[in-house]
């Protein structure tokens, strides 16, 4: 390098400094990492109690309460039983671990795809780009539950089935955010002085781009739980869910729907619990986008 | 003899927003007054409360901020502090017209010119706004009374703006640094404009600016904010022959100057950075970064007046020259050695050149015209340009926006494909670029830290020897070592261009490029990062490609000066020589637009 005629040669390196910056850099990190910790805390905590849920049930999803059929509910049974003497109680725990679990889920690799596609479309460009919007525009174009509707018809009714159906409507929104993110510090100069720093495209993309959409990406991620509780209910109401006797919340209030007018609370009880967990998917997903936004202004 | 009655009388005008960390004090005890007719400018940098005080007398503070105003506005003898936003409203239409930087801003876009003009002078027919527009010098006035703000120039922005805030025929007119988004030739337009407007119809004036220069060009009168106050005012020959503040003195001392009177790195600087503005200051806030302060600073400054003229200091006058930088910071070797690289690059560099590009040519494909019409013919940002740039040497490119110098700097570093021509780089590490705006350079979520070995990372070097050059290169930009750990947000503008350059020079390249490198600063801060560019130049051995609108800051560090105007070069030479004896008309219009702040 003849270009390094004097090296600086006069500046004495300290040695504690060193190891300082690696220090201070890691705290910089953890920082970041907590406060979406600290947004995201209330959806780690709903997963906790609903995965607890089920063992403060009196009894198994397909156990028979002793109290027998369609009874009131009462002190042997909270919410009642259904026509087969089930407990209703037990049976919306389990059916609430269901639904928010599939809900992340699906969200989670809904997010992951959208993620992926996003970030190449967004960081390559040109023909490649167009080719995956395109595809994802295609997606989007159809309505969701339509499509999730003739996924299952095609794959055959299960839970393995119908969150497939749904993780296949529910990327092509995380692909649009993803290189929306991605073309936009694409632009910035920052971009391209990191292309004139040396950096491999693979390293650009996940160093200086992609991070960008993180906090886009996980805003988004807290305000869909509430809609995939609801969205995987409703294919579940429609029969397109898990089949009997497996607990799922949808599945449970549209066959009762039958005794809806002489023993309600078979049908109600798993409906209130679809709305419980929809509205606190939403208050948490606020709470969530609120501070995540406030965190990345900072 | 009694003056008349100020239009506008501001006296201890104390302002505080709410903010991160704490309630910032913006005015800290701020009076200025302004008599009927007169051109008055505010100079200050940024945190000095400069663009607050203009606000406050429009009664437009931002009602977020929770802004809580003591003191007193009288504008026109009416009492602004504590007014209803009724009254105000009422004041502000008919006493005062405002001009801002950004025309594109304050203009409705999608609202056609003539209407706007029309609705700021409370009505008026087509015949009126037309007289209004051409009155600031707009020729076709009834044209451009049909056009959106988009369709206009950044200049002809600015002019509706003035014959907006011309409208009401308002007593005064506050411009808040009204040309700093303009050519250089354009600004000098807009300045004069503004000045012969208002003397012309006995509108007072008061423009707020960063530059020293710019109020010198128009104002009768000066005043310098510092930290949230007036520290000197004067008639503009006061404060240019010899300001009695030492923080005016430094200010105008730091400035580039066209004359090339310093140079070479050897640009004085302020020391240190201004007060926080969370903290309240008890003496003179300028003390920790006064050559001359003692003791008695510590203590509330009185402000004294001398024949007219306002100095808050507790020394007054005693400083007249500014130290310069050999005697303020650099032990005198880095001085020798500056002479040294001087004498060295006049004998001729015996390396290869940084860069020989040879017939560069850009074109941009034409605009589409609707979404399945022909494109328009391509547009040729550079055309034809050969560009040699020696080891160790430095070349300013000067032009203003639209001239190609951006195009030509990509091109030459790689970030852009030349149409035609090619770039020979010298052997080395690939060229290294600062940017103009340091922060949007530097990755958000990345370390300073993470940054330089990012650098160092790809160019090989092994992750042991990383911490070693990254606490080099630090120090070399004068930055602290704990700085590798912060992120850009946690530093301050100067430090971040800092950091952008210790990046560059991590591993350091035959030649760094610099794509307005300074523009975005403060005045002082700008002298240090030119100072820092030169030193390094002189200790690296590293050219420096330099593309600039400003003048004077190409005449502080370069050799040669290349001239663009629309994609050609228009003239080329040694720097003296481009300045003394320019060839070209429109290199001399360029030099003559400069606003100096130098006595005549």
């Amino acid at each position: 390098m003849s270009a390094v005629k004097q090296p600086v040669a006069d500046i004495t390196t300290r040695g504690g400094a060193a190891t300082l910056w690696r220090q201070r850099a890691a705290s910089a990190d953890e920082s970041r990492t907590g406060n979406l910790v600290r947004a995201l805390w209330p959806l780690l905590g709903v997963t906790l109690v609903v995965l607890v849920a089920p063992l403060l049930a009196p009894y198994g999803s397909t156990d028979i309460n002793p109290a027998g059929a369609l009874q009131a509910p009462s002190g042997a049974a909270w919410f009642g039983t259904d026509e087969l003497s089930r407990d209703v109680f037990s049976r919306v725990l389990f059916g609430l671990r269901t639904s928010w679990l599939s809900a992340l889920a699906v969200i989670a690799v809904g997010a992951v795809i959208g993620s992926v596609i996003g970030a190449v479309a967004g960081a390559v460009g040109g023909w490649v780009d167009a080719v995956l919007m395109r595809t994802t525009d295609l997606f989007l174009a159809m309505p969701a539950p339509v499509l999730a509707i003739a996924v299952v018809a095609a794959l055959g009714p299960s839970l393995r089935n119908t969150l497939i159906a749904l993780a296949v409507v529910w990327w092509p929104w995380y692909a649009r955010i993803v290189r929306g993110e991605v073309r936009r510090m694409a632009a910035r100069p920052h971009a391209e002085a990191a292309r004139l720093a040396g950096v491999s495209r693979a390293r650009l993309i996940r160093k200086h781009l992609l991070p960008g959409a993180v906090a886009p990406v996980f805003v988004t991620m807290s305000l869909d739980v509430a809609n995939l509780v609801l969205a995987l209910a409703s294919l579940s109401f429609i029969g397109l869910g898990a089949p009997p006797p497996a607990a799922e919340l949808g599945a449970m209030s549209a066959r009762a729907t039958t005794y809806l007018l002489d023993q309600p609370w078979v049908s109600v009880a798993p409906g209130v619990a679809v709305a419980v967990l929809a509205l606190a998917g939403t208050v948490i997903g606020d709470r969530a986008n609120r501070r995540i936004r406030e965190g990345a202004a900072r | 003899m009694k003056p008349p009655a100020p239009i506008l009388d501001v006296r201890d005008l104390r302002v505080t927003f709410s903010g991160r960390g704490g309630r910032i004090n913006a005015l800290r005890g701020m009076s200025l007054q302004i008599q009927p007719g007169e051109v008055v400018g505010l100079v200050g940098e940024s945190g000095s409360g400069k663009s607050v005080l203009g606000l406050t007398a429009l009664g437009l503070l931002a009602a977020a901020s929770d802004p809580q105003v003591t003191g007193s506005v009288q504008l026109d003898g009416f009492e602004m502090v504590g007014a209803s936003p009724e009254g105000a409203r009422q004041r502000r239409g008919t006493a005062i017209g405002a001009v801002f930087q950004d025309p594109m801003g304050s203009l409705n876009p999608v609202m056609k010119i003539g209407r706007q003009v029309a609705e700021s002078a409370g009505g008026a027919s087509d015949e009126e706004v037309a007289a209004m527009l051409e009155a600031t010098g707009i020729r076709g006035p009834a044209a451009v009374a049909r056009c959106f703000p988009h369709e206009l120039s950044g200049g002809m922005r600015q002019r509706v703006m003035i014959a907006m805030a011309l409208a009401r025929h308002p007593k005064l007119i506050i411009a808040d640094e009204p040309t700093t988004a303009l050519d250089v030739t354009v600004q000098a337009k807009v300045l004069d404009l503004l000045a012969t407007t208002a003397r012309e119809r006995g509108v007072a004036l008061l423009l707020v600016t960063h530059d020293l220069g710019v109020a010198a060009r128009i104002c009768d009168r000066i005043a310098v904010a510092y930290a949230g106050r007036i520290v000197e005012q004067g008639t503009t020959e006061e404060i240019l022959d010899g300001p009695r503040h030492p923080y005016a003195l430094g200010l105008l001392a730091s400035r580039p100057r066209l004359d090339g009177a310093v140079r070479g790195g050897l640009l004085p600087t302020l020391p240190g950075s201004a007060p926080d503005p969370t903290s309240s200051v008890v003496g003179c806030a300028f003390a920790s970064r006064c050559p001359a302060a003692d003791g008695a600073c510590l203590t509330p400054v009185p402000e004294a007046h001398e024949d007219g003229r306002l100095v808050a200091c507790h020394h007054p006058g005693e400083l007249t020259t500014w130290p310069d930088r050999a005697a303020q910071v650099i032990k005198a070797a880095v001085a020798e050695s500056a002479a040294d690289g001087l004498a060295a690059r006049k004998a001729g560099d015996p390396r290869t050149p940084a860069v020989v590009a040879t017939g560069l040519v850009r074109e941009f494909d034409g605009r589409r015209s609707g979404m399945l019409g022909r494109r328009g013919p391509a547009l040729r940002a550079v055309g034809g340009i050969d560009l040699t740039v020696p080891a160790g040497g430095s070349v300013a490119i000067v032009g203003e926006s639209g001239s190609g110098k951006s195009t030509l700097l990509r091109m030459i570093v790689g970030l852009l494909e030349p149409t035609e021509g090619t770039v020979r780089l010298a052997p080395g590490p690939s060229p290294q670029m600062v940017f103009q705006d340091a922060g949007a350079s530097l990755t958000p979520w990345m370390s300073v830290g993470e940054h330089l070995a990012e650098r160092l990372a790809a160019v090989g070097m092994p992750k042991r020897e990383h911490a070693a050059a990254i606490d080099r290169a630090l120090h070399a930009v004068g930055l602290p070592v704990d700085a590798a750990a912060r992120r850009p947000a946690q530093l301050s503008g100067g430090q971040r261009q800092r950091a952008a350059i210790a990046r560059a020079i991590v591993v350091p390249p035959p030649l760094i490029a610099c794509d307005e490198p300074v523009s975005a600063l403060d005045v002082s801060l700008a002298a240090q990062v030119l100072n820092l560019l030169c030193d390094l130049r002189q200790q690296l051995g590293l050219a420096l490609l330099f593309v600039t609108h400003d003048l004077a800051a190409a005449r502080a560090v370069a050799d040669e000066v290349v001239v663009m105007q629309g994609g050609l070069v228009i003239e080329r030479a040694p720097t003296d020589q481009l300045f003394t004896a320019p060839s070209h008309d429109y290199t001399r219009e360029l030099i003559a637009a400069v606003p100096e702040a130098v006595a005549a």
